[in-house]
């Protein structure tokens, strides 16, 4: 059983169905993310788990207590930490009022919270930084304030809404690292909700991919990675090349399939059997990564000649945009790999690599 | 491809070179063109009644002998003292009433809402005097209320409602009381709802969060707020004159420079009584604004900010919130309701509500007088026609260019906007008599109105001007169009509809202006505003009066749906009238 479980969540504004009968189970401990396009009912999903929405139906457990089906719990009585995309630090209060205002309330005694406060504003670093204004400080500090409030209460969950949305891409690197240390050496079951894969993929022990509402996948992130569910996995993680064809032959045992291409026959992994058959048309994807390029062709399966329309040079990687009976692949490769724009090259795309997903 | 050489080769001559031409100097005229109208007829006269104000009588000299005066005389220490006590008097009254008010219609999901908000907001254009004239006769010694009292057999004597302090009270927190609510209002929406949520994360329950955060928040747009009503005693001479009080500054002021001009001791007495009026209005309204920009909490919040929050009320707090604004909404609509009843009434004395209709006062004031009609047109129309030339070049000095003294021009612009129209009035009366003779032609009239309220229709539109994105102007100007060609091509048409808010307000704003026209009028120049001052005061012509006024809400009230239709709802319209500085 997890530690939040998300029971056929429903929400919806006016006729716009945000939240679309979610089930979810978090575990105890766990960092997930919510990830996915912007409306895809994320941050809704996060805002019911915290209280601020109510869902027109399903339930939200929280250690094994409903949040709304028997009696709605508001967000002050759910021991609940959040960090809200813009901050949301109160800028009336210095700094070391924001942290201890959850803890004023809790009726903690005043060394106490004198304690606390010192205890987390050095945990997350801003150490000696209690009595300035908001106002007075960065973007990331601010972040690191609405951080250190969320945490102060050791709240059993902590809920971040894009928190690092709003910084540069330097801090917002730094601030990713510095998160999931904290969250896990505390050991907070956190939900993070964010639109940046890379940040998912950095931060989370799970990723549940969201879209239109409804829970696409969820998965470690590798996983997400090299086994995308769907299409619209495989596309919005990542870079990927799709190739569209009719498939000619399924092997339902091993779960390969032969599909005839613009450019000839591909053979592929098929993911998702049960939702591909012979004759239909069907599309396959494979990573730039996984494309290699031949000098000579010797033969093998899935191996196709095409020509260089583009070469793309981002200094650790190179990306060659190759033409192939009409469609346009993006191949990565080193550096160092000697080929111009115009060149015939020959791609090799590994069969196991190449896979049939679900549309 | 461009190469560095190149860059560094045009930049090298140490000219500017991305400016076109011609750029600076036209904008130096045009700044030139505006300090101009600034210095004669704002600037010179202020400097003339503070002059004024240190001319010793005996001698002609300068000196402080005027305002030690003054602060010795133990009937003028009273005076400012009663003024001082009003404005706090308001000031809890507003705060209190206004509190309530702007909460519900600012969070409440309610029906009506934007008739209740338009109801709430009528006094900001309705002139204090119509509400002043339609309470006397509700409210009165002898008014309806006293009369249906009596008639009930409830009391036997009628009781004294508006006659005093209380009254005063009353009738200006009436006329006050859009402003507060208007500030709070933008106070309680402008608050980043998610810094209430995170409150109520970490466990604060509603009372507490609304103490703990939400009000702390709104302070500066409450102060905001609360300046202008506080300095409204300050500056409204005729609404303690109509309810028989003169012991406050203006009403003093008015009364000895009006009909003691000989006395000379009363005259100085007047004049230091507008100085230190103004001096107050402005010097506490600059350290407000200071203070609050200081305090500014909505520069801090980042990312999309929604609409305020709004919440679903339980049953008796909708039961409550339509109790509380009915209540409000029926003090305002007594305005209009009573003063209805007396244009189309005669002799209506010693009834609670009048017996004999008719149409004779309106007969008089369109056929016998159409004269008071005829020049408040005019002279609204010219003064308009001066405000939008010189407004319109000043908003976009202000918000498109780096003009030396364009600081300096938004400074005196808002100055304006809370000194005493009795101080303009005075000063225009002394400055432009004998040195620079303009007062005794009747441009006078138009040109004080322009002075008076051009500065509403800059803010508004100086503050479309700041929403307009300038990329819009600079691609113009990139295809090849100069600055005027874009400004008409571009910038007008875009601006139009803020604009046409503006002219709408400037002119309902200037219709009903009383403060310093009645300095400045003289047989034949009388308006709308001063016949229904005249007949109800002087000649006790109540029916007249109440025709005019009656006449003027219409106008006001036809005027302001046409521009909240334009400018996109009430509000908006209320927020550019009510002294919003974004």
């Amino acid at each position: 059983m997890g530690f939040i479980e998300i029971h056929d969540l429903f929400k919806k504004y006016g006729k716009v169905v945000a939240v679309d009968h979610v089930w979810l189970e978090i575990e105890r401990g766990e960092i997930l993310t919510l990830l996915g396009p912007s409306g895809c009912g994320k941050t809704t999903t996060l805002r019911c788990i915290a209280g601020l929405e109510r869902p027109d139906g399903g339930d939200v457990v929280i250690d094994g207590v409903p949040m709304f089906s028997q009696g709605f719990v508001p967000p002050s009585k759910r021991g609940i930490g959040m960090v809200f995309q813009n901050y949301a630090v109160w800028p009336h209060m210095r700094v070391f009022d924001n942290v201890a205002y959850g803890l004023k309330i809790a009726r903690i005694p005043k060394g106490e919270i004198r304690r606390r406060v010192e205890e987390t504003l050095e945990l997350v670093g801003l150490k000696g930084l209690e009595h300035r204004y908001p106002t007075q400080l960065s973007g990331g500090q601010q972040q690191r304030v609405a951080l250190a409030r969320a945490l102060a209460r050791s709240p059993k969950v902590l809920l971040l809404d894009e928190p690092l949305s709003n910084l540069d891409a330097k801090l917002r690197e730094k601030m990713r690292f510095e998160i999931k240390e904290l969250v896990k050496r505390m050991g907070i079951t956190t939900v993070y909700v964010t639109h940046d894969q890379a940040e998912a993929m950095v931060i989370s022990d799970r990723v549940a991919i969201m879209n239109l509402g409804k829970i696409v996948q969820v998965a470690p992130p590798n996983e997400i990675y090299h086994r995308p569910a769907t299409k619209f996995v495989a596309d919005f993680i990542g870079v990927t090349n799709f190739i569209v064809g009719t498939l000619v032959e399924l092997d339902r045992t091993r779960n390969i399939a032969r599909m005839e291409t613009n450019f000839g026959t591909l053979i592929c992994r098929v993911v998702a059997p049960e939702a591909v058959s012979v004759g239909n048309k069907a599309t396959a994807f494979i990573r730039p990564e996984d494309i290699v390029i031949l000098n000579a062709h010797g033969g093998e399966e899935n191996v196709f000649k095409g020509t260089i329309t583009h070469r793309v040079y981002l200094g650790n990687i190179l990306y060659f945009f190759v033409e192939l009976g009409g469609a346009s692949l993006r191949v990565q490769s080193l550096p160092v790999a000697p080929y111009a724009e115009g060149d015939s090259v020959f791609l090799y795309l590994a069969p196991q690599k190449c896979m049939i997903v679900q549309e | 491809m461009l190469k560095l050489e190149h860059v560094v080769k045009r930049g090298g001559a140490g000219r500017v070179f991305y400016l076109p031409s011609g750029f600076f100097r036209s904008e130096i005229l045009l700044s030139l063109f505006l300090w101009a109208v600034v210095g004669l007829f704002i600037l010179y006269p202020l400097f003339f009644l503070l002059l004024e104000s240190f001319k010793i009588a005996e001698t002609g000299r300068l000196g402080f002998q005027n305002y030690v005066d003054f602060f010795k005389d133990k009937y003028y220490l009273k005076t400012f003292a009663n003024t001082l006590l009003l404005g706090l008097l308001v000031l809890a009254t507003t705060t209190l009433l206004g509190l309530p008010l702007a909460y519900i219609l600012a969070r409440y999901r309610i029906r009506g809402k934007t008739v209740f908000i338009a109801l709430t907001l009528l006094p900001i254009v309705l002139p204090a005097y119509a509400g002043a004239f339609a309470f006397i006769v509700f409210f009165g010694k002898w008014g309806t209320v006293n009369l249906l009292l009596m008639e009930w057999g409830i009391i036997n004597a009628p009781l004294n409602f508006i006659y005093g302090l209380h009254g005063l009270v009353f009738i200006q927190s009436l006329h006050l009381l859009p402003f507060m609510v208007l500030s709070l209002l933008a106070g309680f929406t402008n608050i980043d709802p998610s810094l209430e949520e995170a409150a109520e994360v970490e466990g604060a329950s509603s009372l507490r969060r609304f103490f703990t955060i939400t009000l702390p928040l709104c302070t500066p747009s409450y102060l905001a707020g609360a300046v202008l009503v506080f300095l409204w005693p300050f500056t409204d001479w005729l609404t303690p004159l109509l309810l028989g009080q003169i012991d406050f500054l203006p009403s003093i002021a008015y009364i000895n420079i009006a009909y003691h001009f000989t006395d000379v001791y009363r005259k100085y007495m007047g004049i230091v009584s507008v100085v230190v009026s103004g001096i107050i209005c402005v010097g506490l309204f600059l350290t407000l604004r200071r203070w609050v920009e200081r305090k500014k909490y909505t520069s801090l919040s980042k990312g999309t900010v929604l609409e305020g929050r709004t919440i679903n009320p339980h049953l008796l707090g909708r039961i409550f919130a339509y109790v509380y604004l009915g209540f409000v909404a029926a003090l305002v609509l007594i305005i209009p309701v009573v003063l209805g009843l007396s244009a189309f009434s005669r002799r209506w004395v010693f009834e609670p509500f009048p017996t004999y209709w008719t149409l004779e006062n309106f007969r008089v004031i369109f056929w016998e007088t159409p004269q008071l009609l005829k020049n408040s047109f005019r002279f609204s129309s010219i003064a308009l026609l001066f405000g939008v030339v010189f407004g319109l070049a000043a908003a976009y000095l202000l918000a498109r260019t780096r003009a030396l003294g364009r600081n300096a021009l938004d400074f005196v612009s808002t100055l304006l906007l809370v000194l005493p129209g009795i101080a303009i009035g005075v000063s225009y009366l002394m400055a432009f008599w004998k040195t620079i003779p303009i007062a005794t032609h009747w441009i006078i009239m138009p040109l004080a109105l322009f002075v008076r309220r051009t500065p509403y229709f800059l803010r508004m539109a100086h503050a479309s001007y700041l929403q307009l994105d300038p990329s819009l102007e600079e691609a113009s100007e990139v295809s090849g169009a100069g600055k005027l060609r874009t400004f008409f091509a571009i910038s007008l048409p875009l601006l139009l509809k803020g604009i046409f808010v503006g002219v709408i307000m400037f002119f309902i704003m200037a219709f009903q202006e009383i403060s310093t026209a009645v300095f400045l009028y003289r047989g034949g120049w009388e308006t709308l505003p001063i016949g229904i001052y005249l007949n109800w005061h002087r000649g006790m012509e109540f029916g007249i009066a109440a025709a005019m006024a009656f006449f003027m809400v219409v106008l006001v009230f036809v005027l302001l749906l046409i521009a909240a239709r334009i400018g996109g709802g009430i509000l908006n319209v209320a927020w550019g009238a009510g002294g919003r500085r974004e």
